[in-house]
């Protein structure tokens, strides 16, 4: 039971959980006190997000999970432009 | 084939509910998501940011049906791709499951906005096409997912409503619910 909530915050990748966190705390701080208020300078978490995303990315080709081609019924076309 | 929707009204404004949102997972008033990756993430000529995320779900298949599937892998993944447009404040989010899928699909869209009359309202807008494949499990299995669905979309309010401006205590309350249904 209570353990349930440790493993809710984890990562696909166990070895990414860390990584995973830091970002998250980084984004969460950015999108609450900067993007929602109209600041448009970006966002400023890029560098944890980069290595977040090389953990994230071999963990998902580890386990084979099919993350690409996937065709939502939603929202708008538009891609953004990263 | 089924579809479902539902509309929620939350006694806070927008910017609070879509806070919660973005951070709804991980959740323990929503026991069926056990993990959240981000896989890309970015703003777009208008401003408004893209987050295309990667769930990890359990869905509680009941255990006849793990049989049938022959598999107790009843971990699915789900991918989700939702647009804030912070100017005219609205939220949209859309997932579909990408395994399982010879066997099920869930669809779901979100669209959180302000009410027309009260900023200090938002409206959840929810709808979801659950399409089960094979004939004789169909609309059992089409049936409990709606159910599901439903009792998901009870704790979503409530995730906003309680648990992202929560008190330790409701967390608390939450969890020893959860080893009760347990």
């Amino acid at each position: 039971g209570i353990y349930l909530y440790g493993v809710l915050k984890r990562s696909v990748g166990e070895a990414c959980t860390d990584l995973k966190r830091e970002y998250d705390q980084c984004f969460n701080r950015w999108f609450a006190e900067k993007f929602l208020k109209g600041d448009r300078s970006g966002d400023p978490c890029s560098e944890s997000f980069r290595t977040y995303q090389r953990c994230v990315h071999k963990a998902i080709k580890d386990k084979d999970i099919p993350i690409d081609g996937v065709e939502f019924m939603g929202p708008s076309k538009d891609k953004p432009e990263t | 084939m089924k579809i479902w929707s539902t509309e929620h009204q939350f006694s806070y404004p927008w910017e609070t509910v879509v806070k919660a949102a973005m951070r709804k997972y991980p959740n323990p008033m929503n026991p069926s998501v056990i993990g959240v990756d981000v896989l890309d993430r970015g703003l777009d000529s208008r401003g408004r940011l893209h987050s295309h995320r990667l769930l990890s779900t359990e869905w509680g298949l009941p255990s006849i049906v793990r049989a049938i599937l022959g598999t107790n892998h009843t971990q699915t993944y789900v991918k989700e791709h939702s647009v804030v447009d912070p100017e005219e404040k609205k939220m949209e989010l859309c997932s579909t499951n990408i395994t399982l899928t010879n066997f099920i699909s869930v669809d779901e869209r979100l669209v959180y906005h302000p009410h027309p009359e009260n900023p200090d309202v938002t409206v959840l807008t929810q709808e979801a096409i659950i399409t089960v494949k094979g004939v004789s499990l169909s609309s059992y299995l089409e049936s409990m997912m709606a159910r599901r669905m439903s009792a998901n979309a009870r704790k979503d309010k409530n995730t906003a409503d309680k648990w992202h401006l929560s008190r330790f205590l409701q967390r608390k309350k939450t969890i020893l619910e959860q080893l009760n249904v347990l």
